[in-house]
């Protein structure tokens, strides 16, 4: 196996060699090299792959850890069907409760 | 890949009944209340599923629903985390090759292009 | 949308230890678990803890866990388990994944103790069946009384590494060695010299190079690595293993304090990105507060006392604790803490520690 060959995003089957060609490609920041390999939008939401991230991209941009902020979190950060989240249960006003 | 019944420090294994779970068609002993994942391991499959892209195998990696590689299709359903997932007597496991489909939709495109 | 007093996200032993501190006060605390049930670590954790009578030593985490449950359940606290917390919102509001629904709980005060996650080891053949944390080995076989294997290979040699090899030998697997990178065995000697009497092999500055296995693990090749960690070329060795388990740190699960707007600073021994927070576990947002693994990666001991710490804080923020019992509670929970952070092992901890404390009097 080549070493680029590596799967670092387990979810998505992302490789090294993809992400440091993301970064070769001039994304320098987490967020970037997110939306444009997709690593760390599996299901896992990044959970097992972003520490493997960093520093793949610390090594390649010869950036320390402290200078790579980690990618935005946004709601929700567990995974969960849109089903159940439009699935709203209200105390307070038993009118809001969706069948 | 087996049961520990018996334990320096936890004793000896005061389970739940026995359940009978059907495995890509077999029949499988588990224990009723015990993760799906852990019962397929008790009885020798380690190989939970395999993924869309490369078709690789995978099983039990974090052993706590975070990292979604114990994905298979549980009573039809697929992407059920089976490491957290409680047998129940009756349940059909299968093995999810790719994304998985639901029994009720279209299969989906997968293997590599 | 359901309301509460403290919102406790994490029922470990840092976020039992802070909900019973805060209802003990006579606050309405909800404690909140995605997992079907609380304690977090605790009840993987079968070998005795170290450190004086008032930190339980000579127990074991699974009593301590068993213990720490009743007594949130007798304060009574609300414990809600099950129960994903699938976002932090402006004024305090929890999202919260109920089974089929969702809800929402608005807080007045927040503690977040969501704990640390295994940090990954990638190497040629980690996807197979057959490789995982040692944590998840350790949930599997203390929790679930099952085996991930018979012949295993144990990557690190930090506390975690070295405990959960000797749980594993323990639980009836054979455990063919332990490799460390580092040139030096970097958990406690105690837990090394239990697995080294046991017949454990340590091997330090070694590598895995890869596993193999048609379709789970057959084998692990290791080699013996250079002062900068590359392979030395024909020191390569074949072990005939199952299972490989690795354990190479914990990092924070901070997504709702990042969500939240929290600040951080980085540090490595702690675990990475660190919410700051001050001698109260305060964090940079006034009414959040931040305790155990979550606030730098420790152990079991300290997060139960920073859980207390933040208990205290929180219920003294709601007025709930005059302002002088407050300080005196809170007092006794820093000294004992102070006395768990000492020796080699702890002073570097206790340094951290002050390092973060600092930098949030300084926002």
């Amino acid at each position: 196996m080549k070493e680029d060959d590596l799967i670092i995003c387990r979810c998505e089957e992302i490789t090294l060699g993809e992400i440091k060609e993301a970064v070769k490609l001039g994304m320098t920041t987490m967020n970037e090299i997110k939306r444009f390999t997709r690593a760390g939008m599996g299901l896992c939401q990044g959970k097992t792959c972003r520490h493997l991230v960093a520093n793949i991209v610390c090594c390649e941009t010869k950036q320390p850890p402290s200078a790579l902020v980690p990618s935005t979190y946004r709601p929700p950060i567990r995974p969960v069907s849109l089903g159940i989240l439009s699935k709203r249960l209200s105390d307070d006003d038993p009118k809001e409760r969706l069948p | 890949m087996r049961r520990i019944e018996d334990h320096p420090i936890l004793g000896k294994s005061e389970r739940g009944r026995k359940v009978t779970l059907f495995f890509d068609g077999q029949l499988i002993e588990a224990l009723e209340g015990e993760p799906v994942a852990t019962a397929l391991m008790a009885a020798g499959h380690r190989v939970l599923r395999y993924t869309h892209q490369h078709l690789e195998p995978r099983g039990i990696f974090c052993a706590l629903g975070r990292c979604t590689d114990c994905m298979m299709i549980v009573d039809g359903q697929p992407n059920v985390r089976t490491c957290i997932t409680p047998v129940r007597d009756g349940m059909t496991v299968e093995t999810q090759r790719g994304q998985g489909q639901r029994r009720d939709q279209q299969p989906l495109r997968g293997g590599m292009d | 949308m359901r309301e509460t007093e403290i919102a406790v996200v994490g029922g470990g032993a840092a976020g039992m230890a802070a909900a019973i501190e805060a209802a003990k006060t006579g606050a309405r605390v909800t404690l909140i678990d995605e997992n079907e049930r609380p304690g977090g670590q605790l009840f993987k954790q079968i070998h005795k803890f170290f450190g004086s009578g008032v930190h339980r030593a000579g127990r074991r985490g699974i009593q301590i866990g068993q213990e720490l449950l009743e007594e949130a359940q007798n304060a009574g606290v609300e414990i809600r388990l099950n129960t994903a917390v699938y976002g932090l919102f402006s004024d305090h509001c929890l999202g919260l994944i109920c089974g089929d629904h969702t809800e929402e709980l608005q807080a007045k005060v927040i503690i977040l103790a969501t704990g640390a996650n295994e940090n990954p080891l990638a190497f040629p053949g980690w996807t197979l069946p057959g490789v995982m944390g040692a944590g998840a080995a350790q949930t599997l076989i203390n929790i679930h009384r099952t085996l991930p294997g018979s012949r295993i290979l144990m990557v690190g040699a930090g506390n975690v590494g070295l405990i959960v090899s000797y749980q594993l030998l323990q639980a009836g697997a054979e455990v063919m060695a332990i490799i460390e990178g580092l040139p030096y065995i970097s958990g406690y000697g105690v837990h090394a010299s239990k697995v080294r009497r046991a017949g454990v092999p340590i091997l330090t500055s070694h590598t895995i190079l890869k596993a193999e296995g048609k379709e789970q693990v057959e084998r692990a090749i290791i080699a013996k690595v250079d002062e900068r960690w590359y392979p030395i070329a024909g020191t390569e060795q074949i072990l005939e293993v199952d299972t490989i388990c690795f354990a190479v740190g914990l990092s924070p699960l901070a997504e709702l304090a990042w969500m939240a707007g929290c600040r951080f600073t980085y540090i490595p021994q702690m675990g990475g990105w660190i919410p700051i927070h001050d001698g109260n576990m305060q964090s940079t947002d006034p009414m959040i507060y931040v305790a155990g693994d979550l606030a730098g990666v420790e152990e079991a001991s300290t997060a139960m006392e920073e859980g207390r710490l933040a208990g205290l804080a929180a219920a003294g923020a709601l007025g709930g604790l005059s302002l002088e019992e407050g300080e005196e509670k809170k007092a006794e929970v820093r000294e004992r803490l102070a006395m768990l952070r000492v020796g080699s092992f702890g002073e570097g901890r206790a340094s951290a520690k002050d390092q973060i404390i600092r930098a949030r009097n300084q926002v």
